[in-house]
């Protein structure tokens, strides 16, 4: 309850703010969640290698439950084996999942640290036109675009990157005129240095905790619309695998073999479920303290 | 002396425990006659505030809080919590040091003043409550109360905003009042306009007023008697003017040495050497020992106790005690030696 | 106040017309010449061309959408493909369907939500904290086709407590109603019950933490009174969240619709997608959108009403 004043120039200030937040022990969630999401990372690289084609299947080997015959998840409508594909279909997953979040990251922090650098005009504008999208439910507008452009795991990535833009270009937005307010920004503006300068060495690093933080659990958001966009047709096509798709096609299933359908959305819950609580513990250990959804 | 309504004996305050223990308030007394006022003058971090809400036991669990607190004739260290609620706000108010802090944002100011005198049972009625909350507000000098009431803390004025935290903590005309830095927050030509607010309240309520504060101007302005406080320990007492033209302690002489002197060019500032010590910093011996220009050895052993060196004034050192006995200003020399 | 409502109405104008402008560009960019598919294989060029004219496809872009545009306004939003029927009254009926189970879905998270922010963020450090604390977060993850497959088949199938399928059963009436609706509506509900639950917790913690609270208990006021004023100021950050699930919700029923089979909105852009049934495909993503901006609208009132400091900005 007793405050010292601790007093510290204002460069000081400055460095304090960017380096405060990274250096203490991480929490073990994220080693244990780190671990985890990297090596689903990994399975989305590896994964067609390791399990090999498993596009067709043998119909006399159809609806077999797990264990059974050697397939350790057991087989699905078409007789192919349920592991084998979601193994291979950990790639269409992960690609759907990072890439956009990647790109939406990029682009989106662009945007939203120019808004929050620019003058009042040009930040009105573009604040206007982020509205527009945030009008959209953001699974509709997903839904919307890849409707419009096609099937297949890059309209799949295209779409999403459209769609995670408005969000994150807004935390950056918000996270960079919180900056603007603060003393040792009026120092860099005073020393003269050039606005990309500025962008580059004083909002970036201080931007970039609470951006990486959300983006991680954006990155089980995308996962899960990019499931939800192959559920309903829209993402890969069958006969390759993708988790969402999965869960469609297993379906019709659901009163008598109800395993098939359920692996797949299990699956996909838990890697959400990993991503998120990954961001989360990032969020302690970079020391944020807002909650950003 | 008039009767003592508030008296404090060895007040001692420790965050934490164990190895991370911090003692903010190390044996504090003080006593408080009706109507008067005491001012508890110290730097960040000696300890001053935690013994205002020491007093108020606004801490939770987190902090112990021990030594002896009475008011009037109610000991407050052990009363049970639902008590001592009822005390708070009625017979003892606060005034908070930042007072965009002390409102609640969404609620006008009208429906804060009335909740008080509601709770408090002061008023029995929302029409009276209204109307004595109208009175209050002019009570502070607040111009036109009738805006106020209705307003919310951000549509004030810092000034403003101020007053109205007083009107709340006056409310129902406390014994006592405890003011923790008021004008700490505040534009210099306000803070004037609030410290003779508070005169004319105490003059007009025959209130006790304990102000705690580092800025020695608010000191002499108010007048009453002085504590200087310094590592959780009072280290001077006695009626502001005395100790502010003679002091009698080394820390209280550097303070006052240190203050800028308008109209007197000097070539540069005079400081006390080194830095207070941090909140709860325990010390063998005397605390300012590190700084003082006056140290001996024996200052690093024994803690100096606080004992009186004349007719109501005491010190917490032997040194200046026994060095002189008339009142001398320590020249800027001799505290930069 | 009302000068609020008014700039927040104004406000409103532009962003709905670029929805418009949206939702005609996302038709825009299908690959493909729609005058093809319609005539069939083996058209005459001049049936095309006959087809474009009368269908408008040979003004420019800014005439399209103008007329398009102008059209909607008059609540002509072009015929369905699939149905041959107007594309709007089919839209709004599957709407209203939707908005019974989103009105449903949101009381749902409401109570589920507040409920697990509430004791999570009263009582952080308790067992009960902090198991409400981590079902929140798992809430939040939950994708609504597998909790709508998980709930079917482990509560349905298992118990035979809830129907799985449609909106009314043979009985019909309010109560046959909730029975149906249960399910979709709880598969709908937990996500934004874990974001209200998460965003309650935090926003407790942070009101009880603030300087406000020490000066109530300073003027004697009990805790209860003290929760009060806090949980009054966890309202508006409360109330802002509710807007975006509502919106979330508006989005996510495609999902639950096509799984439970509720004739909303969502399963009959499911349905027009697939048969790439533009008009109704544009009208719904367009009343949808339209919805989410007039819900938007009303929480920045609710939440202006509450907290008097936004009014102004």
């Amino acid at each position: 309850m007793t405050s010292i004043a601790v007093s510290g120039s204002e460069s000081t200030q400055a460095v304090t703010h960017a380096r405060r937040r990274g250096r203490r022990s991480l929490p073990w969630t994220v080693w244990v969640f780190g671990t985890v999401a990297g090596l689903m990372v990994l399975l989305g690289i590896f994964g067609p290698y390791i399990s090999g084609d498993v596009t067709a299947g043998n119909l006399q080997d159809r609806l077999l439950g797990i264990g059974q015959q050697g397939h350790l998840l057991g087989t699905d409508g078409q007789g192919r084996d349920v592991l084998g594909r979601l193994v291979a279909g950990a790639r269409p997953s992960m690609i759907a999942a990072i890439v956009p979040v990647l790109a939406a990251g990029a682009i989106g922090s662009a945007v939203g640290i120019a808004a929050g650098m620019a003058g009042q005009r040009v930040h009105s504008l573009i604040m206007r036109t982020l509205d527009v999208f945030y009008a959209f439910p953001a699974v509709l507008l997903a839904i919307a675009i890849a409707a419009s452009l096609g099937n297949g795991t890059l309209n799949t990535v295209i779409s999403l990157s459209i769609v995670l833009i408005p969000p994150i270009a807004r935390i950056a937005e918000t996270e960079t005129m919180q900056l603007q307010g603060m003393d040792f920004m009026e120092s860099a503006r005073a020393s003269g240095a050039g606005s990309v300068a500025i962008a580059r060495r004083q909002i970036l690093p201080n931007v970039l905790p609470a951006l990486i933080v959300y983006c991680t659990t954006l990155v089980g958001l995308a996962l899960v619309f990019a499931g939800g966009l192959s559920f309903l047709g829209l993402g890969v096509a069958p006969p390759n695998p993708e988790w969402g798709q999965m869960i469609n096609e297993q379906r019709q299933y659901m009163f008598t073999n109800p395993t098939i359908a359920l692996i797949p959305a299990v699956v996909i819950f838990a890697a959400s479920l990993v991503f998120n609580l990954l961001g989360d513990g990032l969020r302690d250990a970079l020391d944020i303290r807002r909650s950003t959804r | 002396m008039t009767t003592t309504r508030l008296m404090v004996r060895d007040l001692r305050t420790t965050f934490g425990s164990g190895a991370s223990q911090v003692a903010a308030v190390q044996g504090v007394d003080l006593e408080i006659g009706a109507g008067e006022t005491f001012v508890l003058l110290g730097e960040s971090g000696s300890g001053k505030s935690v013994t205002a809400r020491s007093i108020l036991r606004l801490y939770d669990d987190s902090a112990k809080v021990e030594g002896s607190v009475v008011l009037g004739d109610q000991e407050l260290v052990s009363l049970p919590e639902s008590q001592m609620r009822s005390l708070r706000g009625r017979r003892i108010g606060m005034v908070p040091q930042d007072p965009t802090g002390a409102l609640d944002p969404l609620r006008s100011i009208g429906s804060q003043l009335m909740e008080v005198l509601r709770v408090h049972g002061v008023a029995s009625s929302k029409a009276e409550a209204k109307r004595r909350a109208r009175e209050l507000l002019s009570i502070v000098g607040i111009a036109d109360p009738d805006r106020v009431v209705s307003s919310r803390p951000h549509q004030l004025s810092g000034g403003m905003r101020q007053r109205a935290v007083i009107a709340i903590a006056i409310a129902c005309e406390p014994e006592v009042l405890i003011a923790d830095e008021p004008t700490t927050a505040l534009d210099v030509t306000v803070q004037a306009a609030v410290i003779e607010l508070f005169r004319d309240l105490q003059e007009q309520m025959g209130m006790s007023l304990l102000m705690v504060t580092h800025d020695v101007g608010v000191a002499e302005e108010l007048g009453g008697r002085v504590g200087v406080m310094y590592a959780g320990r009072l280290v001077e007492t006695g009626p502001v003017s005395e100790v502010l033209s003679a002091p009698q302690h080394p820390y209280t002489r550097g303070l006052l040495a240190s203050l800028p002197t308008p109209g007197v060019a000097r070539g540069h500032l005079t400081v006390i050497q080194g830095r207070p010590p941090l909140t709860g910093e325990v010390t063998s011996g005397c605390a300012f020992a590190a700084r003082c220009p006056m140290v001996q050895s024996s200052c690093r052993t024994s803690a100096p106790a606080l004992v009186p060196v004349a007719p109501d004034r005491s010190a917490a050192c032997p040194i200046v005690n026994t060095t002189s006995t008339a009142s001398t200003a320590v020249t800027s020399e001799e505290m930069t030696a | 106040m009302i000068r609020f409502v008014l700039r927040r109405l104004g406000y409103g104008v532009p962003v709905i017309f670029g929805v418009a402008v949206i939702v005609f560009a996302t038709v825009k960019i299908i690959p493909g010449d729609p005058v093809a598919l319609l005539a069939g294989a083996g058209a005459s060029e001049a049936t095309k061309d006959e087809l474009r004219s009368r269908m408008g496809l040979d003004d420019n872009l800014v005439m399209q959408f103008w007329h398009w545009l102008t059209s909607a306004l008059q609540g002509d939003l072009g015929t369905s493909i699939a149905q041959h029927r107007p594309a709007l009254p089919l839209v709004a009926d599957a709407f209203g369907n939707t908005l019974i189970l989103a009105a449903y879905a949101t009381v749902l998270a409401l109570l589920i939500g507040l409920i697990l922010g509430g004791v999570a963020g009263l009582r952080p450090r308790s067992i009960a904290g902090r198991v409400c604390s981590a079902i929140s977060s798992i809430s939040v993850s939950a994708p609504q086709y597998s909790v709508a497959l998980l709930l079917i088949i482990y509560v349905a199938l298992n118990t035979g407590m809830f129907p799985v399928s449609g909106m009314y059963g043979d009985g019909g009436g309010f109560v046959d109603l909730l029975w149906h609706g249960f399910l979709p509506a709880l598969t709908s509900a937990l996500v934004p019950a874990g974001v209200i639950g998460r965003v309650f917790r935090a926003s407790l913690l942070d009101a009880l933490g603030m300087d406000f609270v020490e000066a109530l208990r300073a003027r004697g006021l009990s805790e209860r009174r003290v929760l009060v004023h806090a949980v009054h100021n966890t309202l508006p950050s409360l109330l802002t969240m509710a807007g975006l699930q509502v919106g979330y919700l508006l989005g996510g029923v495609v999902f639950v619709e096509t799984i439970f089979n509720w004739p909303g909105l969502g399963l009959l852009l499911f349905q027009s997608i697939s048969a790439r049934d533009l008009p109704v495909t544009q009208a719904g993503v367009l009343i949808s959108a339209l919805s989410f901006v007039l819900i938007n609208i009303v929480v920045d009132t609710a939440h202006a009403l509450i907290d008097s400091r936004v009014r102004t900005s």
